[in-house]
């Protein structure tokens, strides 16, 4: 739970950056104190001007026309870590707190590249992988992604893999 | 002498089915299973280090998961501890809303949730479903394939399923490399019908990710889990690797459900001497802690195991409830076929149907039983007048609405329309004029002119080379005039960026408007309560038209 509580405090910092246009403001700004909710829900409707791509472009601006002339590209047709973390929000605040958890832990995927991604899927099917391996994972994910709940779950995947006998065999 | 009536009788389609007497000892038993385990629960420093009769010690990969993921702490010893039949009658109870069931039920574990369901009948298990189901109202989700993996049929079926009223489709292929065009045919074909369809294609789970992450679908449902260890190495995952999964999904704003149903594990041979129904528990609480909004379940592709056995659709209906006791959004099957007998196969549906469901069958066949590539649906696109009536006869809204032919010839029409002028600016192998002519007027693929397999199988390796995504469906659409399918194509595209489809139970309205168990709840709580079926509503389902009006008379 301390993870969350970083991963949220961190976001919020995040936002209240992108709000106010600075890095990484001490206080964060008054918009983000509260909890997004199922009353701001849905959020394309009730809070569009909060949402951006992950290539930082206002949700607002994104258009068909610009899909046509070229200036949107798929890149931009993602969603944001930010984003999740309001979904998340909103999932608490109708107590669905699994699905929350999933999505913070989406959140953090969001930067790792596809083609990476299916690789790591793939290796935590059963029997693909030695324990070392799956270890290497959980630090890659943390250490380069910061995806601190992802890397827990592979870390666990490991423990139980071994006790099961589920690790690649040679 | 043999007698005459059971001559006639023996020859009845029900008698063409299998039955199979109970065996527990392999599993083949649907629910209450002298071998299922007790219901218990041990919690110490916030860990559970017992559950259902094992120790932490004694416990299996998915019981380990399950102890991690899915049980609410809180109130779990006090909701362990209560009468199953008080919780039964809870759920039943109109004076019990569903936010005091969940607070006990997410707490409940596996054999817990079994021993519950257990004592209701299969119409208190309709009553359940009325007021436990997520989204206030239900809707329906369809099939489209073909055995060719003809594209511009799929468009042109997908087109007429949405004038029908499916606020999901679902395909899958034939020759498995065809994926990409089944799926992006499907696309553009909902979207020509009506805005808003979520769309997906049932594939390997790295490849269907994969095609999700490219923009040729918008959802994804095939994720399966099975309820013993053994089965799940044997379906090549583990709960850990499939909540992995979920959240690549979740990270590429696409939605997607979890997969499961009674009688895989026993169809598989690893049933541990378990009861069908509480195998699917466990499956449903991985797909609980995985953090998985939702779930297909109800047998699904394994329904002829249950349906063999007594109780078996009791069952199957059962495990639907215990996904919607998790408050899991409940996509109810009702698609395999399993009976050579009419009655039986309208019975089987009935509770989903009456009671309403997130999605009632997943899917229903939008083409002939010949061309499901599913091994056939429950019901198929010759049954659609069937489902109309039967919500007229019923008052019931199952989500499919009266259609007229010149309404559906037209969407037909302009998506086969649409995809071939898709495919021209996308450099892909031709459609032409007398195809487009053939899928308009077409009810299967032995309407259909046959196409140059290897030239369409060559172009989709040449445009998955490419790295062509949902965008360049959209500029394509454009450039061939039809800006107004390119704008819905763009308007799904757009959704994955703020995620509100992500949610439990969503769907979309025609004007991308998320309906969700966020914004619009299910809060029946008696009569008149909960979704109600409006008058505009009531005037699209009751038209139909072969209906005598009487001032014709």
């Amino acid at each position: 739970m301390d993870q969350e509580l970083l991963m949220k405090q961190i976001v919020e910092q995040v936002m209240a950056a992108m709000k106010t246009g600075t890095s990484a403001p001490a206080a964060p700004a008054a918009c983000c104190g509260d909890k997004v909710t199922a009353a701001n829900y849905p959020l394309a409707e009730s809070m569009a001007d909060k949402i951006k791509t992950p290539t930082g472009k206002d949700f607002t601006s994104l258009s068909y026309e610009k899909v046509i002339n070229g200036e949107l590209t798929a890149d931009d047709m993602r969603i944001a870590p930010e984003t999740l973390e309001m979904q998340a929000q909103v999932a608490e605040s109708v107590h669905r707190e699994a699905f929350a958890g999933n999505l913070r832990r989406a959140a953090e995927l969001i930067a790792v590249p596809d083609e990476r991604l299916l690789e790591i899927y793939n290796a935590l099917r059963p029997y693909r992988s030695t324990k070392e391996e799956l270890l290497e994972i959980a630090n890659e994910l943390d250490g380069k992604y910061g995806a601190k709940t992802a890397a827990t779950l592979v870390r666990e995947a490991a423990e139980v893999y071994e006790k099961r006998g589920r690790l690649k065999k040679f | 002498m043999k007698s005459k009536r059971f001559e006639v009788l023996a020859a009845r389609p029900v008698n063409q089915d299998g039955y199979v007497q109970e065996w527990p000892e392999v599993g083949l038993i649907a629910m209450n299973s002298p071998f299922d385990p007790k219901p218990s629960i041990k919690i110490e420093n916030g860990v559970i280090t017992e559950l259902d009769g094992k120790t932490r010690a004694e416990f299996d990969m998915l019981d380990t998961f399950i102890a991690d993921h899915a049980i609410r702490l809180e109130n779990a010893e006090k909701a362990m501890a209560m009468d199953s039949l008080e919780i039964a009658r809870m759920i039943v109870d109109i004076n019990v809303s569903r936010k005091e069931v969940l607070d006990i039920t997410l707490s409940l574990t596996p054999a817990k949730l079994t021993e519950v369901v257990g004592k209701l009948t299969i119409v208190e298990i309709m009553m359940g479903m009325t007021k436990m189901r997520a989204r206030m109202m239900p809707a329906n989700q369809c099939h489209v394939t073909n055995v060719r993996d003809n594209p511009v049929q799929i468009a042109a079926d997908a087109a007429e399923a949405a004038v029908r009223g499916f606020a999901e489709m679902e395909t899958t292929v034939a020759v498995a490399r065809y994926a990409p065009f089944n799926a992006m045919a499907l696309f553009v074909g909902a979207q020509t019908g009506r805005p808003g369809i979520m769309t997906q294609c049932a594939l390997e789970e790295a490849t269907e990710l994969m095609l999700g992450m490219r923009g040729f679908t918008t959802y994804a449902e095939t994720i399966s889990v099975y309820g013993t260890e053994p089965v799940f190495m044997d379906g090549d995952d583990t709960p850990y690797s499939k909540a992995f999964l979920a959240s690549c999904y979740a990270s590429r704003g696409l939605k997607m459900r979890f997969t499961s149903g009674t009688g895989s594990e026993v169809q598989m041979g690893y049933a541990e001497g378990k009861s069908m129904l509480y195998l699917e528990a466990r499956c449903l609480a991985v797909t609980k802690g995985a953090g998985v909004q939702g779930t297909q379940n109800g047998s699904v592709s394994c329904i002829g195991v249950p349906a063999g056995v007594p109780g078996g659709i009791r069952a199957v209906a059962a495990e639907n409830l215990i996904a919607m006791l998790l408050d899991l959004e409940s996509t109810t099957s009702n698609d395999q076929t399993f009976t050579h007998s009419d009655l039986r196969r309208v019975a089987r549906t009935v509770p989903q149907l009456f009671s309403g469901t997130d999605y009632i069958c997943s899917g229903y066949s939008a083409t002939p039983n010949y061309d499901n590539m599913f091994a056939g649906s429950n019901w198929d696109a010759e049954d659609y007048d069937d489902w109309t009536i039967i919500q007229r006869d019923m008052k019931i809204d199952g989500g499919l609405q009266p259609v007229r032919e010149e309404d559906v010839l037209k969407a037909r029409n302009k998506a086969a329309r649409a995809l071939q002028g898709m495919f021209r600016e996308l450099g892909l192998p031709e459609i032409t004029d007398a195809e487009v002519e053939a899928a308009t007027y077409a009810n299967g693929s032995n309407d259909m002119p046959q196409r140059n397999v290897n030239e369409d199988l060559k172009a989709i390796e040449d445009m998955m080379a490419r790295k062509v995504t949902g965008v360049d469906f959209v500029k394509a659409l454009d450039r061939a005039g039809f800006p107004d399918v390119a704008h819905n194509v763009y308007n799904m595209l757009r959704q994955k960026v703020a995620g509100d489809y992500l949610h439990t139970a969503s769907i979309f309205d025609k004007d991308f408007h998320v309906l969700s168990a966020v914004n619009v709840p299910n809060e029946y709580h008696g009569p008149m309560t909960g979704y109600q079926i409006s008058e505009e509503r009531w005037n699209e389902l009751k038209n139909i038209p072969n209906a005598i009006r009487p001032e014709d008379i």
